[in-house]
C-alpha cells in the first residue's frame, strides 16, 4: 500500500451512523413489528440443577390469549436439533484445547429447549406464545413444571473436582477440557535451580456484558414461500444463519437474517441464543410473526457472561530478577454448555504477557457447571492473564524488593526481537514495549505522582498509582469476503462483519475511499442482511477492520482488473495500457480517462451484455496470521480511609493498534474498553449464591456499574507501529482498553493498601465493603499500624 | 381501556389503550416512535428518558393515563429534517455515540440539564447530574465532552 494516498485513512471523520441513530431512526431488534405479531415469553427454571418430571400445559392452554405452549419434548418431537456452537477454536493459531487424555473435547447438546433437566437458574425449559406480550407473561405462570431437584454445583474449583454433580452425564466428571502445554520437566529444572519462586492464585470474576439494548428477536415463517425471517442484533448475521437453519433442519437460503443496528455486543451476542430458534420455530407452528424481548433481569440470568477463570501462577526468577521460567495451572467455568472456548484458548497463548519468558508449563481446563454459560467478553480471555502476570510482577517486586517498573523492563520482549516468538509458540509480529512504558509514564506524568501523593495525604486520603503492561492477539475467523459494486453515483460495499457500535460504516467506508480514489461520502457499507451479505466470519476478536482492510485491498485489484475487461469492450483499450492512478481509470493512448462512476455508468448504459454491463467484484480471503496489540496504562487512585471509597483520580493508557484508520472512532473504543474494565475491577460481579445457587445480582439495582460520576475523563495515546502481516499494517483497536485495566486498578489499590494491609488481602471486585474491611482488619489485628494511616484534616470535607 | 389525548412532538394523539400501558411502550408500540429505547426494568439506564412538559422523565415508568393532555418530546424532535440540533451536531462530532442505544435517552436528560442551568455546564456537573444515564460503549468520556460543548453553543446561541 505504499503507493496508496491517504487521505481519508487515518482523519477523525465523524461517523456516517450517527445521523440516524440520533434522529431516533436506529433499527435496533425491537424497533421492528410485523402485522399480526404475537409473543413468545419463557418459562425459566428456578433451580440450579433439576430434572424435569414433567410439564403440564393445560392450565396455561386455558388462559385468555394462548396459542401455544413448547416445551423441550415438543422440540424434539419437532426434530429442532441442538445448535452447534462449534466451541473449540480452530484457526492455525489457536491454541488447541483437548479433553482428558487427548481426547476430542465434549460438547453438551445445546437444545433450544431442554427436554431432561435444567442445568441453571434462569434456563428455559418452556416458552408460552400469546397474542400480547402481558397474557405470555400471565399465562407463564401457570405453567406447571414439576422438578425432582438435583444437587448443584456452581463454584469453577469445586466443579473441577472429581466428584462434583455432573452437570452432563456422559463426561464421568465436569471437566471437559484438560490439556498440558510447553515443558513441564524444563520448568520444573528452571525452578529447582531459580534464586526466587513467586506464585499468586486468583479468579477472575465473572461478569456480564450488560449490553444497553436486551436482547430481542423477532421470527416470522411465510408458508407460501417456505422461508424463515429473523429480526435478531448479533455479531455476524451469516453466523447465525448457518446455524439457526440447522437447527432448523433447514438450508441456510431458506433462512433470512436481519441484524441492523446492534446495541452493543463485547461478545455477549456472537453465539446463538435459543430465544432466536424458538421464535422462528413458533412462528411455523402459529402461524404468526413471533417476538420476543428479554426484560433486563432476564438478560441478567441468560446473556452469555464472560471471565470466571481460576489461576495458579508461579514464577522463577534469578537472583537479580531475571525471568526465568512460567507455571500456570488455569481453570474456565464454561457453565451448563459449552458455547465457546474462546476465553481459555485466547488466554493460553498469552501467559507470559510482554515479557521474555523462555520457558513454561501450562494446564489448562475448562469445567462445566450450573451456571449460565460463558463467552467471550470483551477482550476474551486477554485481561485473565494479562491480570496474572501483571499483578504476579508486583508481588515478586515487592517481595523481593525489586522496582516494579525496572523488574518489567528488563525483562520486556525487546523490539529488536520482533518477531518474537513466545513459549507458547505465539509470533508477535511487532510492538515497542519498552518505548510504550516510556510513553505512557510520560504521559501519566509518573514523575510528578510524588507530590499528587503528598497532596492527597494532606487531604487525609490513602493514594496508590497502579501500572499494568499488556499485549495481545486478535486472532478470530480467518475468512472474509466482500462484494464492491461500483454505480453511476456511489460505491457500495457489502461485508460479512458488522458493527455493534464500532463505526465500521465510517472506518470501512474510509479505506475503500483511499483504495479506490474516490471521496468518502460516496461509499456506503452493507452488512447484517444475509440476503445482502452471502459469507463472512462476523465481528470479533478486533478482526473485522484487519480483515476488512485486507479483503478490500484485493478487491481494489480485482476491481481495477474488471474496469480493464470493460473498457477493452467498452472502447478498445489493451488492459496493459489502462493504468489506475490517482481515483482515475487512465488509457494514454486513446487519450481518455474515466472515473469510476463514469465508468459504471457507461457500462450500465451501453450494449454490452447484461452480464457485463456492472461493474462489481467479489473477493473472498482467508487470513490465520495473528497480530499482537500492545500497550502499557497507569492510573491513580485515592481512597476514603474512614469509608473504603475510592475514587479513581486519573486513568493514563497507551495503545499500539498498527495502523490507526480513525481515531476518533479508536480513541472512543479506548474509553469504552477502559470502563468495562475498570468495571470488573471495581464494581462487576455475577453473583451467585453459593448455598442456593441462585443468582443475586440480576438487576441494574444489584449489579455495579461504570457510571458518569465513577469514572475520570482518560488520557488516551494511540501509538501506530504497523503489523507487517497485512497491508494496511491494522492490529486491532476494541479491546485494548480493557486488556489491562483489571489489572492496573487493584495494582494501585495494592499500592495505596500496602503499607497498611500489606499484600492486597481481597480479590476483584474491590468494592468499598472490601477495601473498608480490610483497612479495619489490618488495624484491629495490629494497632500500632493504625499510626500509618494518614492524618484525616479538620477541614477536609467528605464527598 | 381508556382513552389518553397527548401532544406528541407538537401533534396531538388520541389513543384508547390498557390503564396500565407505559409511555415508553406507548410511545413505541402505539405512535412507532421507536427512537426512545427502554434497556432496564429498575429505572436506572435511562435509554427512555423524554421530556414531559418541558422536564426529562423516564418514560418506562410513567403511566400513560397519568398525563393525560400533556406535553411529550422524544428524540424525533429534536432535527428540523436534515437540520440538527446542537445537542446532536455536538454527539456527533465529539464522537459520543458508538451503538447508538443509550444516545436518544441520554440527549433528552442533557437537553434538559443544560435549558434548567443558567451557567454553561462543567464536566463535574455533567458527571454529576447524568449519573441516572447509563452507557456501556463510550466509557462516559465524550458524552461529557459533548455536553459541555452543546451547552456551550446553546448559551451562546442564547445570550
Amino acid at each position: 500500500m505504499n503507493d496508496l494516498k491517504l487521505s481519508a485513512v487515518g482523519m477523525p471523520l465523524q461517523r456516517k451512523e450517527d445521523i440516524r441513530l440520533m434522529k431516533g431512526e436506529g433499527r435496533f431488534s425491537d424497533d421492528q413489528t410485523m402485522p399480526g405479531q404475537v409473543w413468545a415469553w419463557m418459562v425459566r427454571s428456578p433451580h440450579p440443577h433439576a430434572k424435569i418430571v414433567r410439564i403440564d400445559k393445560s392450565s396455561a392452554l386455558a388462559m385468555p390469549g394462548v396459542l401455544g405452549v413448547f416445551t423441550g419434548q415438543d422440540c424434539l418431537d419437532a426434530g429442532l436439533l441442538p445448535i452447534n456452537h462449534s466451541p473449540v477454536p480452530a484457526t492455525q493459531y489457536d491454541i488447541k484445547l483437548r479433553g482428558r487424555g487427548n481426547t476430542e473435547v465434549f460438547v453438551g447438546r445445546h437444545h433450544l429447549l431442554p427436554a431432561d433437566k435444567a442445568r441453571f437458574v434462569g434456563e428455559a425449559v418452556a416458552m408460552v406464545v400469546a397474542t400480547t406480550r402481558e397474557q405470555a407473561f400471565l399465562a407463564s405462570l401457570s405453567v406447571d413444571v414439576e422438578y425432582e431437584v438435583l444437587p448443584f454445583v456452581i463454584d469453577t474449583e469445586l466443579a473441577a473436582q472429581a466428584h462434583s454433580p455432573p452437570v452432563w452425564e456422559e463426561l464421568e466428571d465436569n471437566v471437559l477440557v484438560d490439556s498440558t502445554y510447553g515443558d513441564p520437566e524444563g520448568v520444573d529444572a528452571a525452578f529447582a535451580k531459580a534464586a526466587h519462586v513467586v506464585s499468586l492464585k486468583t479468579h477472575i470474576q465473572r461478569v456480564t456484558a450488560v449490553t444497553m439494548e436486551p436482547r430481542a428477536a423477532l421470527g416470522v415463517y411465510e408458508p407460501l414461500s417456505q422461508r424463515y425471517t429473523l429480526y435478531a442484533g448479533s455479531g455476524s448475521a451469516v453466523r447465525q444463519q448457518r446455524e439457526l437453519a440447522s437447527v432448523l433442519g433447514i438450508e441456510p437460503q431458506h433462512l433470512r437474517v436481519l441484524s441492523l443496528d446492534v446495541g452493543g455486543n463485547f461478545g455477549s451476542r456472537n453465539r446463538v441464543y435459543v430465544e432466536f430458534g424458538l421464535v422462528l420455530w413458533a412462528s411455523q407452528c402459529v402461524g404468526r410473526p413471533v417476538k420476543f424481548r428479554a426484560d433486563r433481569s432476564e438478560s441478567f440470568l441468560s446473556d452469555y457472561q464472560g471471565r470466571d477463570l481460576v489461576t495458579s501462577v508461579s514464577l522463577a526468577l534469578n537472583e537479580k530478577g531475571q525471568f526465568l521460567a512460567l507455571k500456570a495451572d488455569n481453570i474456565s467455568n464454561s457453565g451448563y454448555c459449552c458455547v465457546s472456548l474462546s476465553p481459555l484458548s485466547k488466554g493460553s497463548g498469552l501467559i507470559t504477557g510482554n515479557y521474555d519468558i523462555p520457558c513454561i508449563s501450562l494446564r489448562a481446563r475448562a469445567v462445566y457447571s450450573n451456571t449460565m454459560a460463558t463467552q467471550a467478553y470483551r477482550s476474551s480471555g486477554r485481561p485473565e492473564v494479562t491480570y496474572a502476570i501483571e499483578r504476579l510482577i508486583d508481588k515478586a517486586a515487592a517481595e523481593l524488593g525489586f522496582d516494579r517498573l525496572a523488574l518489567r523492563r528488563q525483562n520486556l520482549v525487546p523490539a529488536e526481537q520482533m518477531p518474537y516468538t513466545n513459549a507458547m509458540g505465539l509470533e508477535y509480529d511487532s510492538g515497542e514495549y519498552a518505548a510504550n512504558m516510556d510513553r505512557i509514564l510520560a504521559l501519566s506524568d509518573w514523575a510528578g505522582s510524588a507530590s499528587r501523593k503528598a497532596a492527597a495525604q494532606a487531604r487525609g486520603k490513602l493514594w496508590g498509582v497502579g501500572f499494568a503492561n499488556y499485549v495481545e492477539s486478535s486472532i478470530g475467523t480467518p475468512k472474509e469476503r466482500v462484494d464492491v459494486m461500483v454505480l453511476a453515483e456511489r460505491i457500495e460495499v457489502v461485508i460479512g462483519t458488522q458493527s455493534a457500535g464500532q463505526g465500521h460504516e465510517t472506518s470501512f467506508a474510509q479505506v475503500a475511499a483511499d483504495l479506490l480514489g474516490v471521496p468518502f461520502e460516496r461509499v456506503f457499507i452493507i452488512a447484517g442482511d444475509t440476503d445482502r451479505v452471502s459469507a463472512g466470519g462476523g465481528t470479533h476478536s478486533g478482526r473485522s477492520l484487519r480483515h476488512a482492510s485486507t479483503v478490500l485491498s484485493l478487491a481494489r485489484q480485482a476491481l481495477v482488473d474488471k474496469a480493464k475487461e470493460l473498457l477493452h469492450a467498452l472502447a478498445g483499450a489493451q488492459p496493459a495500457e489502462v493504468v489506475f492512478e490517482d481515483g482515475v481509470l487512465k488509457w494514454p493512448r486513446g487519450a481518455q480517462q474515466w472515473s469510476w462512476f463514469e465508468l459504471a455508468a457507461w457500462a450500465q448504459s451501453s450494449d454490452l451484455e447484461p452480464s457485463l454491463r456492472t461493474l462489481q467484484v467479489r473477493t473472498d480471503h482467508e487470513m490465520h496470521t495473528p497480530v499482537f496489540p500492545n500497550g502499557a496504562c497507569v492510573c491513580e487512585i485515592e481512597i476514603d480511609p474512614d469509608t473504603g471509597a475510592l475514587t479513581l483520580m486519573r486513568y493514563s493508557s497507551v495503545d499500539d493498534v498498527g495502523r490507526c484508520i480513525n481515531p476518533l472512532i479508536v480513541h472512543g473504543q479506548t474509553h469504552g474498553g477502559i470502563a468495562q474494565g475498570v468495571g470488573q475491577a471495581l464494581w462487576e460481579e455475577c453473583f451467585l449464591d453459593s448455598q442456593s445457587g441462585q443468582p443475586i445480582s440480576s438487576s441494574l439495582m444489584d449489579y455495579g456499574m461504570p457510571r458518569f460520576d465513577n469514572l475520570p475523563a482518560f488520557e488516551t495515546q494511540i501509538v501506530e507501529v504497523l503489523s507487517p502481516t497485512n497491508p494496511f499494517g491494522v492490529k486491532a483497536g476494541g479491546e485494548g482498553g480493557t486488556t489491562p485495566a483489571l489489572a492496573v486498578i487493584m495494582s494501585a489499590i495494592e499500592d495505596a493498601l500496602r503499607p497498611i494491609c500489606g499484600p492486597l488481602p481481597f480479590e476483584m471486585p474491590a468494592t468499598a465493603l472490601k477495601v473498608w474491611s480490610a483497612l479495619n482488619a489490618a488495624q484491629s489485628h495490629s494497632p500500632s499500624q493504625s499510626k500509618s494511616l494518614p492524618i484525616r484534616q479538620e477541614a477536609s470535607t467528605p464527598h | 381501556m381508556s382513552t389518553v389525548s397527548l401532544t406528541v412532538n407538537g401533534q396531538a394523539v388520541e389513543r384508547d389503550v390498557p390503564d396500565n400501558t407505559l409511555l415508553a411502550f406507548f410511545l413505541r408500540e402505539e405512535l412507532g416512535l421507536t427512537g426512545t429505547h427502554v434497556g432496564c426494568d429498575t429505572s436506572q439506564c435511562g435509554c427512555c428518558v423524554v421530556r414531559l412538559d418541558g422536564t426529562s422523565v423516564k418514560s418506562c415508568t410513567t403511566l400513560v393515563h397519568q398525563i393525560q393532555g400533556s406535553s411529550v418530546e422524544t428524540v424525533e424532535s429534536l432535527a428540523r429534517g436534515d437540520q440538527l440540533h446542537p445537542i446532536q451536531q455536538a454527539f456527533t462530532e465529539c464522537h459520543a455515540l458508538q451503538c447508538g442505544y443509550c444516545t436518544p435517552g441520554m440527549m433528552m436528560s442533557a437537553l434538559d440539564l443544560i435549558e434548567h442551568h443558567d451557567e454553561v455546564l462543567t464536566p463535574e456537573v455533567v458527571r454529576s447530574e447524568m449519573e441516572g444515564n447509563l452507557c456501556r460503549c463510550t466509557g462516559y468520556h465524550n458524552i461529557v465532552k459533548a455536553v459541555v460543548q452543546a451547552s456551550h453553543v446553546m448559551k451562546g446561541a442564547r445570550g
